[in-house]
């Protein structure tokens, strides 16, 4: 791969629509001739592993976002064609082939106001004929809608001053992919609770001094169409113009007991055998309330979670208010995909080494000792180690031929206002739409401003996340139609009721986070498998996982010490990686890098 | 009174062209033959004055991430500039500067300066890379461009001041105070009750 952080990574716009890309034709990668079988001995076998990666299914992209512009649209700040021919065109490549698919698609959607251009793929080269017949259907399709405004875009023919249009919220596609850079779109969508072990260890590990943080600063719920902010801290309840005086002490009071509920036994042992939300209806409290708690304050299921399951989650969520702020929740600033950059980058100053873009075809297992000895890469070098740490997407169907996945449902919308608007339109949010149907599960919605530096001003990226039961599309479809109206059919209303969609992706990502060990066939004892992203909202689940997986391979090892003082380290003459505890893969003697211990694998499995 | 503005400055490229010797002369002054690859540090700062103003230098040292081109993204945030070294004596690691400045326009911040350092220049008999071309290229993209000399504290101090006038001035809006929490140590915390 050529980023950090395999399904945890994040993307600049542009790096999400290669990424599309690549997921879309992945069907067409030719398989090499292997030569690497010449390299195992007789005392040797291989375990091949896999060079596609099965993670990610049921990618679709929607453009609503007007695409008056011309085609040849480039992020700004890129090089000039003359300077770095492959720059651009590799860029142009990316939006233009990444629009392609959603033509099809994005037809047979139900709203049917989708505006994407019938755009060929291949047309990489701009020019004046290909500029104005995009520009003309682009005005065909949206002259209908707003005829003054579409008259504008089409006499601007250069993209500079489309930047200088006087017009507020009019977001344009070419003005996405112009400032693709603002954005940085996680795979992943989570956050770090306030007083979870990922924070601990990231303040531990020093790893912190590489990051930043917002507060989430609303929770909010979704209920009877609406959207609500939901009261949580002992201020925010006081303050509520929402409840009555009534209401806020009946919450009052519940969320006072939550948080130590294993103090009053008598208050919840009769309670035990039955759902929480049933708990929660004898428990004085109006509907109103007994929806925030369940649904925002302890994320919990209305129909599969007990009591007790239910008033640990609330105090969790208690017990992480007010460290940082208001709400339990922080958000990395540039993304969640910064934090395995980060774990990678203190691994690095203390000689760890990282390979992007090198791939590796197989594991050498010793036939006598049953344990893999070296790893064989895209060119043929051997490379030796102890101990191996795998991700799971590294294995080929022969090694998981036993294994069922669960799988997670995702979308990412970029829009142009927020869900509930506010004095400042700079809000954090977390919205939990509840499931309807019995199956489904609830979706987790993130709302991400821009002082986040994960979109563009004047937009909001909105990650939604819920665990599958259909494709990714099919599960959260309903809930953004809920929340958002395409682009276009806004025009036709004078009143703004509803967010407008801007874009939108959707894909089912493989959650292989309860996968046993076990299940998969014939691993070595020294080979280690990672999971990818687990659908919690925490980080919770990986962090245990890094320091299990530690913790085999170096018992008597503090996980992620401190970083000792740069004055404290002695460098004597060979042992020139004072604080290296990762497993190391020293190359054979006739290999191109003497003396360098190589990590070739993932990233994340020692900082997730 | 002065006002100090904090910066950013990535330094990129393969190690052994005297990347860290630069930083090391800079800040400390001082020149280490046998200096080893850079291990357990992650920045430097240094100060210099420009005009009415400090600049803080926050010297990040990519911890050898760009040997296998693995430079994590991550270095680019909020950089204000980036020091691109190559060796004069080596035509290769010209192409590698290259590189590493296409990378930079592509997903580096929109306004970075970027600096091109020639280092070795006291040993210009082997020289491979002509000034020339190094000027050529860097006025094609902008760049600032000087040879320098760790070993011999040429044109060092320069390299950082012409990056320092480059620097737009001060936005107060821009600058800081945008609200994010940095996570430190708390001396007493409160009640360690984890997930």
């Amino acid at each position: 791969r050529s980023y950090y952080g395999g399904n945890w990574a994040s993307f600049s716009f542009s790096g999400l629509l290669s990424w599309i890309m690549e997921y879309q034709e992945n069907s067409d990668i030719v398989n090499e001739s292997p030569a690497w079988q010449e390299q195992i001995l007789l005392n040797e076998e291989a375990i091949a592993l896999s060079k596609l990666d099965k993670t990610i299914q049921h990618v679709e992209v929607f453009c609503y976002a007007s695409q008056d512009m011309h085609e040849g649209v480039e992020e700004a700040g890129a090089l000039q064609k003359n300077h770095s021919p492959m720059t651009s065109a590799n860029s142009t490549e990316a939006a233009n082939s990444a629009r392609l698919p959603t033509e099809d698609e994005s037809l047979s959607t139900v709203s049917g106001e989708v505006l994407t251009e019938q755009t060929p793929g291949s047309d990489l080269e701009v020019n004046d004929v290909e500029v104005t017949r995009v520009k003309e259907k682009g005005c065909d399709k949206t002259c209908m809608l707003s005829t003054s405004e579409e008259g504008t875009s089409e006499n601007v023919p250069v993209v500079e001053d489309i930047a200088k249009q006087p017009k507020k919220n009019r977001i344009t596609y070419s003005q996405i992919v112009k400032e693709g850079r603002k954005f940085n779109i996680d795979l992943v969508s989570k956050l770090l609770y306030s007083r979870g072990l990922l924070i601990d260890l990231l303040i531990k590990s020093n790893v912190s001094h590489y990051a930043e943080f917002k507060n989430i600063t609303r929770i909010l719920a979704f209920r009877e169409g609406r959207v609500e902010q939901v009261p949580c801290s002992r201020a925010d309840v006081f303050n509520s113009k929402q409840l009555t005086m009534v209401e806020k002490r009946m919450l009052m009071k519940f969320l006072t007991f939550c948080m130590e509920y294993e103090k009053h036994p008598d208050e919840y042992k009769a309670y035990e055998d039955i759902t929480f939300s049933e708990y929660l209806k004898t428990q004085k409290l109006t509907p109103n309330l007994q929806h925030f708690v369940l649904h925002s304050i302890a994320m919990t299921s209305k129909t599969t979670s007990s009591t007790i399951d239910g008033l640990k989650a609330t105090r969790k969520f208690l017990h992480c208010l007010g460290r940082y702020g208001n709400t339990p929740f922080l958000f990395p600033l540039y993304g969640q995909g910064e934090l395995p950059q980060c774990f990678c980058r203190m691994c690095a100053v203390f000689g760890g080494i990282y390979c992007l873009r090198h791939s590796v075809q197989c594991l050498v297992v010793d036939k006598e000792s049953r344990k893999c000895k070296a790893i064989i890469d895209q060119f043929g070098q051997r490379i030796i180690s102890k101990h191996f740490l795998v991700e799971d997407s590294y294995f080929s169907e022969n090694t998981c031929s036993h294994v069922q996945y669960r799988q997670i449902s995702r979308a990412v919308l970029i829009t142009d206002r927020s869900v509930l608007q506010a004095d400042s339109d700079q809000q954090i949010s977390i919205l939990t739409v509840p499931a309807e149907e019995p199956g489904t599960s609830a979706v987790r919605v993130i709302e991400l401003c821009s002082s986040t530096m994960t979109c563009m001003k004047g937009t909001y990226l909105v990650h939604l996340t819920c665990t599958s039961s259909k494709t990714a599309r099919e599960d959260l479809e309903p809930v953004v139609q809920k929340l958002f109206i395409p682009y276009t059919e806004m025009e036709m209303e004078n009143e703004v009721e509803k967010p407008r969609l801007l874009w939108a992706l959707y894909f089912n990502m493989r959650d292989s986070s309860d996968i046993s060990r076990n299940s998969y066939n014939d691993l070595p004892s020294n080979v280690y498998v990672c999971s990818g992203p687990d659908c919690g909202l925490g980080n919770d689940n990986a962090v245990k996982q890094a320091e299990t997986i530690f913790q085999q391979i170096c018992p008597n090892e503090d996980f992620c010490p401190p970083p000792p003082n740069p004055e404290d380290i002695v460098l004597d003459g060979d042992s020139l990686q004072p604080g290296t505890s990762e497993s190391s893969v020293v190359p054979e003697a006739n290999s191109e890098t003497p003396k360098e211990s190589a990590n070739l694998w993932k990233p994340e499995e020692h900082s997730e | 009174m002065s006002e100090i503005q904090k910066l950013h400055t990535s330094f990129l490229l393969d190690t052994g062209v005297g990347k860290s010797s630069i930083v090391c002369r800079f800040v400390q002054d001082h020149f280490d033959h046998n200096i080893s690859p850079t291990i357990g540090a992650s920045f430097m700062t240094k100060t210099v004055p420009c005009g009415n103003e400090l600049h803080k230098f926050l010297i990040w040292d990519t911890a050898g991430q760009e040997r296998f081109h693995s430079l994590a993204p991550m270095y680019y945030r909020g950089s204000a500039a980036a020091v691109i070294v190559y060796d004069i004596t080596k035509q290769d690691s010209f192409h590698t500067l290259k590189k590493w400045v296409k990378e930079l326009k592509e997903h580096g911040p929109e306004n970075i300066v970027m600096a091109i350092a020639g280092n070795k220049c006291d040993l210009s008999d082997i020289r491979e890379v002509p000034l020339k071309d190094a000027k050529e290229y860097a006025e094609s993209i902008g760049a600032i461009v000087v040879e320098t000399s760790a070993k011999n504290a040429i044109n060092i101090e320069e390299l950082f001041q012409g990056i320092s006038r480059q620097i737009p001035p001060l936005d107060p809006q821009e600058n800081g105070n945008t609200g994010a929490i940095k996570l430190v140590k708390q001396t007493a915390p409160t009640s360690r009750r984890c997930c």
